[in-house]
């Protein structure tokens, strides 16, 4: 336990080396909260509810969905390929711990330090500009929520790994991600709930794992879904981390096979 | 050769070059290419669903808030390399060949795929122009007045980047910073309240960049507005262009 917890500072320490890269990085962050949060503010200036949303459970979504953000789609994973493609997985092969565990804590460094940050910018912001929001107390919906995200999180890490294991095959890894970066952004439903979409879009999306980053759980923490499509939700998303998590395997498994440890 | 012959030479080779990399691997260039048709065409299906279900929206159209998300396309479509440049050292030898630094900065990274993505969008700017019924010599002709202000802005959005990249050596997330805070007019920025509206216009000329074009082409736009667009365009670029000069006086010459 105690050497994950050195990989944890470490990874703080990383970020903290290149503060300003952070500094920016949260800035960043918060100019994309405020884009989508203007866009819908503007949109309610003429319309008091939308889609079957209120003002206030739209903001909620949109200023929530930054936070849940950084516990299920932060992570470090990003540079797996070029750490196999410059050859640097042979160091990690040497270490005495598993190369998913040494990454599982380098993502809860990341999550921690970025979960931060956004509480603080999201209550700054909220003092600013005082946005009706909705505050959730009903404790069975939070703990549902919180079970959405832990699922959300698993499921992401086990996607974002996916794609570094590419890097076994082929040094373009970036392609890959970018694409799955597009299609991500918009099922996850990150710029607006997906059930403003029209209705065939919208079911396409909920049987992808992409809503399962941040839809699902958003719309668990309004309590807007019925407890046939929460069980339904979370039965299939828990179906993806299965699936995700025996594809991460099989492809770690091969993709050992061919490594060269290439450029060391 | 003529000065600008020389530059339209250079550009015509670094393009050349540029192209050349990006095909080096197909399979990356059309992932590429299919994310970017893909994220275009995501952001039309949620402006559909958002504006088919208000009809109008700060009084415009379906149609018209399409035509504006064209415009903005069209500006946007601008991608940068540079920062390693600056990190490694190597815009030395930029900076000791007989060019204009800042040209080879800003003309040597251009995107090739960025530059197909132009055949599309040019091609629904027509298409929805001609059904917005409202083209004229008149309104053609300041679109694309305004559309090379709103270029020259960007450009000087971009000087302003690679001036804090020389400075800092940081020019990933500031870019991004720059295409998250531009990427508020991708619907006209009319919409937004005040004082946000008013700050997109004059202070971060979002607002002149990427609305204005489109607001003169629909006939929205005073000509008052038009001529105060035009000098905020003009008075930008070379405030930039200061900045610029200012930031290779402190250009290190990092790791080289």
């Amino acid at each position: 336990m105690k050497k994950y917890l050195q990989i944890i500072k470490d990874t703080w320490a990383e970020y903290m080396m290149y503060r300003l890269n952070f500094v920016l990085w949260r800035v960043r962050m918060v100019m994309q909260i405020l884009v989508v949060y203007f866009l819908w503010w503007a949109i309610f200036s003429q319309k008091q509810e939308f889609f079957g949303y209120t003002q206030s459970m739209i903001l909620t979504y949109i200023l929530l969905s930054s936070i849940v953000r950084t516990l299920v789609l932060g992570t470090t994973t990003m540079d797996i390929g070029d750490v196999i493609n410059k050859g640097d997985l042979s160091n990690f092969l040497l270490r005495p711990f598993h190369f998913f565990h040494y990454y599982i804590a380098r993502d809860i460094g990341d999550k921690l330090l970025n979960f931060t940050f956004a509480v603080v910018e999201i209550t700054v912001l909220y003092f600013f500009l005082r946005p009706p929001i909705f505050i959730q107390t009903n404790i069975v919906t939070l703990l549902f929520f919180l079970a959405a995200i832990i699922i959300g999180t698993i499921l992401y890490f086990f996607f974002s790994l996916i794609f570094g294991f590419l890097g076994f095959w082929t040094p373009d890894v970036w392609a890959p991600r970018f694409l799955s970066f597009v299609i991500m952004e918009f099922f996850a439903g990150a710029l607006f709930p997906l059930d403003i979409l029209p209705k065939p879009i919208f079911f396409i999306s909920q049987l992808l794992p992409f809503s399962y980053f941040l839809y699902f759980p958003l719309k668990v923490y309004l309590r807007q879904l019925p407890i046939e499509m929460l069980l339904q939700g979370f039965a299939i998303s828990i179906a993806w981390i299965i699936g995700l998590m025996v594809c991460a395997q099989v492809l770690w498994q091969k993709g050992l096979k061919v490594y060269t440890a290439e450029g060391r | 050769m003529t000065t600008l012959g020389k530059y339209l030479l250079l550009w015509w080779k670094l393009t050349e070059n540029s192209f050349l990399v990006s095909l080096t691997n197909r399979f990356n260039a059309i992932l590429f290419f299919i994310g970017k048709i893909l994220r275009f065409g995501f952001f039309i299906v949620f402006l559909l669903a958002l504006f088919t279900r208000t009809e109008f929206l700060a009084h415009y159209s379906v149609a018209q808030v399409v035509f504006f998300f064209l415009t903005f396309n069209f500006i946007d479509t601008v991608a940068y390399r540079f920062r390693p440049m600056v990190v490694s050292g190597d815009f030395d030898l930029v900076l000791v060949k007989p060019i204009n630094p800042l040209f080879r900065a800003l003309a040597g990274g251009a995107d090739p795929l960025d530059l197909f993505m132009l055949i599309p969008y040019i091609g629904a700017l027509i298409y929805v122009a001609t059904r917005l019924g409202t083209v004229s010599f008149l309104s053609l002709s300041l679109y694309v007045l305004l559309l090379i202000n709103g270029f020259l802005i960007a450009t000087g959005f971009h000087i302003l980047v690679l001036a804090l990249a020389i400075m800092t050596t940081e020019i990933d997330h500031t870019i991004m910073i720059y295409r998250d805070v531009t990427s508020m007019g991708r619907v006209p920025v009319d919409i937004y309240r005040e004082p946000l509206r008013s700050m997109l216009t004059f202070v971060i000329p979002v607002g002149v960049m990427m609305t204005f074009p489109a607001k003169a082409f629909l006939g929205f736009l005073s000509p008052v507005a038009i001529v105060v667009a035009l000098i905020l365009g003009m008075l930008f670029l070379l405030l930039c262009l200061r900045i610029w000069r200012y930031s290779l006086s402190l250009y290190a010459s990092a790791s080289s």
